[in-house]
């Protein structure tokens, strides 16, 4: 059966064992070209999907999901989520009330266009990486689409769908000068597949890896850091979707739980969330319980403004809901960032410090909890306002909370950054944080 | 899980469109997880996972397809698809043949739960967890305590255009205790997460008392820590999960997945010293019940016990089916992928560092002013440029020769050839520990393990 008839299936015969469930249903499609010294070397073309449901019992709930959609597979999830919802102890679990979202196309004719221009795209990318004398090997490089299908329905009466999808360019190649040796990745996401530059992308990375070789140790020391985009998008998307989510607050692991109001961060700072900007990678008509999308903010001029709510998380912390669940098929009822973006300011004055260019093992490096983070890092050694040279071989330390409250100035221009979520946000100045090296 | 007929018609169609190799790969997952939070249970999610990967060589050109309609319809309408897509990117040519005399191997259950899932019920998962969590309160200061336990059962069968049938059956649990400590100057966390190839012995093997203490001990023993120094200095990295050190120090540069690229620094390096006389690394497909154990690697080749590093001297690096093509070295049933929507590649499976002589406290007494890495976080590697880090989840100063105080929130950094050169001891305490690796393939299970190991100088990245 369809994933719409899946859906009727399992709406049809919730009602019929006493449950009320909501479903969501995710197909996918995936095209990818992956080159290596002027030939494809991996192709890979794929549709998968599959079906999830919370369904909700005396005030209970439970989850099951299923990627086969035989009657069999959809009424062993029913079951499973009823046992799994009569485990819970609390009686406070709902599905919220919803009606007709509709059916939104996000994609349109964005990925359309020929293999063969796609192959070109690839093949490119990879040409132009290996233009430059200093790139060794290409570990891989090609191009990626992939176009999702999301479904949405419940027995509160919510329904609704919407398509979207995303082209992308992305490698990782090892360049050398002399000794030296760096390992670059790079990856350029759009919503159209005509809006990618792979000659455009493979000269950036270039730029990105190629000024790093020739990288001196640096000496442990207290120095001013300037954190690139990439860098700062990695750290606030993990930080921040960890400390302003509902859910850790109202599981009681956030510091923030306790600070509505109250300064989390300078008055140069200010973070919000926007699923509703056009051509957003992220943005989305409703969320994962078919609440509306709509802007959120969270940290105004450096106070603390917002969390970040489903229905649930809401509902418990008496807050008003932001429509920022998330859920995939697979997993449980969550919150989540969608376009999340601090604001520009004006401009940096470098004077002595480092250019944070890349973290590194920031699962591992970043506690969320405390906010203490000690990560690796690449960067450029700043004197006099100008960059001097590249360092390596160094950790950068300090304390999230400490940090936030210590930014002295925003760059002017907004860069959107992919990885664990969706991020824009300018160059960041910290008045001070921990180097330790040689 | 599905019919000869079906197999041989899709690898046939396959070879006839001119694939010089064909391999389909089928599977089916239950998940269970169950998530409690200070005894009561957040989240219990259960699922079926299901679908189908195939793939295809045009020499060392790779196609592959993935979906989850597993009709035979279905399967050879992918097929065909992947021949058509190389047809039209590539260059078609039509030297295939049908007709397959497959040699069957059934998994013989080597790893399989002396306790099935079966045995217990729901309820009986939940009184373990409230247990872990009850020990994992040693303090006041511990004011949330999660637990978590997740139940694998995967069956997988593997052919291909070479004969090879091999089915598997692989059931992994694992179970989670995260303390949350809160204090006057914020809040820290202590964790455990035993896991291994087993069912429901889980609990008898690392008893939910013993794993919720430590838990609970490392958040007391965070709150009290003070932040860690800065600097290259000597560490002492402890067993267990400190075998992530060579995880991502060594084992990533010992795949074919970079080596035949030329993209690892260790490439081309067989034969050749390239650690200290003190390193003797194994990758072991076969450890009974070991987290990353198979009895067939997801190319349906048997797995083995792989001697990677003999006293320095690199042996054999982990090779898949692809990455032997590429480079003549023999595979080694090392290629492993998350999952049907991930075409196999070289990974590591239960890898440790074999035991030494030094005694841990000779290692610490030589020690004037270092740094004590008791147990370990993850970690990360570029294999291009060896460039690797791991965090400490509990650490402690060495001080003339003596464990001192607590410390906590760093970061150990290096280049993984330069590490392995500077190990100095090994110990005789091996012990391995389960981690998530995450690479082209996805994210599997993969074991870590080594005893306690001592590196003469490692950037530590505390306060300064």
């Amino acid at each position: 059966m369809t994933y719409e008839q899946a859906r009727d299936y399992l709406l049809k015969k919730a009602a019929e064992m006493g449950l009320e469930v909501e479903v969501l249903a995710i197909e996918s499609r995936e095209f990818s070209l992956r080159a290596r010294n002027g030939a494809l070397e991996e192709i890979t073309q794929a549709t998968q999907g599959g079906i999830g449901i919370r369904a909700v019992l005396q005030g209970k709930a439970g989850y099951a999901y299923s990627e086969e959609r035989s009657p069999e597979a959809l009424d062993w999830i029913l079951a499973e989520a009823r046992d799994n919802a009569l485990l819970q102890s609390g009686s406070g679990a709902f599905l919220p009330e919803g009606g007709a979202l509709g059916q939104h196309d996000l994609l349109g004719e964005g990925l359309s266009a020929s293999a063969e221009q796609k192959r070109e795209t690839a093949l490119g990318f990879e040409q132009t990486l290996r233009s430059d004398s200093r790139v060794k090997n290409v570990m891989f490089a090609g191009y990626q689409e992939t176009e999702t299908f999301a479904t949405l329905g419940s027995s509160k009466g919510v329904s609704g769908a919407y398509r979207n999808g995303y082209a992308s360019i992305g490698g990782s190649a090892v360049m050398q000068e002399g000794s030296s040796i760096k390992q670059g990745w790079d990856m350029s996401v759009a919503k159209e597949f005509h809006a990618l530059d792979p000659g455009q992308t493979a000269l950036d990375f270039i730029e990105q890896t190629g000024r790093l070789l020739g990288a001196k140790p640096l000496q442990t020391g207290r120095y001013p850091a300037y954190f690139e985009s990439k860098p700062f998008a990695f750290l606030i998307a993990m930080m921040g979707n960890f400390l302003l989510s509902g859910k850790s607050v109202q599981e009681g692991k956030s510091l923030w739980a306790k600070q509505m109001g109250q300064r989390v961060a300078s008055e140069h700072f200010t973070l919000l969330d926007d699923p509703t900007l056009p051509k957003g990678l992220a943005s989305r008509p409703f969320d994962a319980e078919g609440t509306p999308a709509q802007r959120t903010v969270l940290i105004e001029q450096g106070l603390l403004k917002s969390f970040m709510h489903n229905s649930e998380t809401a509902k418990a912390l008496g807050m008003p809901n932001t429509g920022n669940a998330y859920r995939s098929y697979k997993g449980p009822l969550g919150v989540a960032s969608t376009n999340m973006m601090v604001e520009p300011g004006s401009g940096l004055q470098m004077t002595r410090g480092v250019i944070l260019t890349e973290l590194m093992g920031l699962h591992a490096g970043v506690n969320p909890v405390s906010g203490d983070f000690s990560v690796q890092a690449l960067g450029l050694w700043v004197e006099d306002g100008q960059v001097a040279y590249p360092v390596e071989n160094f950790a950068v330390a300090g304390n999230f909370f400490e940090m936030l409250k210590n930014i002295t100035a925003l760059g002017q221009t907004l860069e959107w950054e992919v990885g664990f979520g969706i991020v824009g946000t300018p160059m960041v100045q910290v008045a001070e944080l921990s180097f330790a090296g040689a | 899980m599905l019919a000869e007929s079906v197999v041989s018609d899709v690898l046939a169609k396959a070879r006839q469109g001119g694939a010089s190799f064909a391999e389909i790969y089928v599977e089916r997952w239950k998940r269970r997880n169950l998530r409690m939070l200070n005894g009561e249970v957040k989240e219990a999610t259960s699922g079926l996972e299901y679908g189908a990967g195939v793939r295809l060589f045009y020499g060392t050109e790779v196609v592959y397809a993935y979906t989850n309609d597993l009709s035979p319809q279905s399967l050879l309408d992918v097929t065909d698809t992947l021949v058509r897509l190389r047809g039209q990117v590539g260059q078609p040519d039509a030297s295939g043949k049908g007709g397959l005399d497959f040699r069957k191997a059934v998994a013989q259950g080597l790893h399989s739960p002396k306790i099935p899932l079966t045995a217990q019920d729901k309820r009986y998962r939940i009184e373990r967890l409230q247990e872990a969590e009850a020990a994992a309160r040693v303090g006041p200061e511990i004011k949330q305590v999660q637990t978590q336990l997740m139940e694998w059962e995967q069956e997988v069968l593997v052919a291909n255009s070479e004969g090879v049938w091999a089915h598997d059956n692989r059931v992994r649990t694992r179970y989670y205790t995260t303390a949350f400590a809160q204090g006057e100057v914020g809040m820290q966390i202590g964790s455990a997460a035993p896991g291994l190839s087993v069912g429901l012995e889980i609990f008898d093997l690392y008893s939910p008392q013993q794993i919720g203490q430590k838990a609970g001990q490392q958040a007391l023993t965070n709150l009290r820590a003070k932040p860690a120094p800065a600097g290259t200095m000597p560490v002492v990295v402890g067993n267990a999960f400190g075998g992530v050190i060579f995880h991502e120090a060594l084992g990533h540069l010992l795949e074919t997945t970079s080596v035949a690229k030329k993209a690892s620094v260790l490439s081309d390096k067989l034969g050749e010293k390239i650690a200290s006389d003190a390193v003797t690394y194994i990758d072991d497909g076969t450890t009974p019940h070991g987290w990353g154990s198979s009895e067939f690697d997801d190319e349906g080749a048997a797995t083995e016990r792989t001697v990677l590093i003999e006293n320095g001297v690199l042996k054999s690096y982990m090779v898949d089916k692809l990455g032997g093509l590429l480079t003549g070295y023999r595979p080694t049933g090392s290629g492993r992928r998350q999952d049907y929507t991930y075409a196999p590649t070289s990974r590591m499976r239960n890898t440790f560092i074999a035991p030494g002589n030094t005694a841990v406290a000779d290692m610490i007494a030589s020690i004037e002013y270092g740094l004590y890495a008791k147990d370990m976080g993850g970690g990360q590697v570029k294999p291009g440029s060896g460039e690797y880090n791991f965090g400490i989840n509990e650490g402690y100063i060495i001080r003339n020769g003596r464990i001192e105080e607590p410390v906590r929130g760093a970061m150990l950094v290096g280049k993984g050839p330069d590490t392995i050169q500077k190990i100095v001891s090994v110990s005789s305490d091996l012990v391995t520990a389960p981690g998530m690796c995450g690479s082209l393939s996805g994210s599997i299970p993969a074991e870590v393990g080594q005893p306690h190991v001592m590196v003469s100088e490692i950037v530590v990245g505390g306060q300064a």
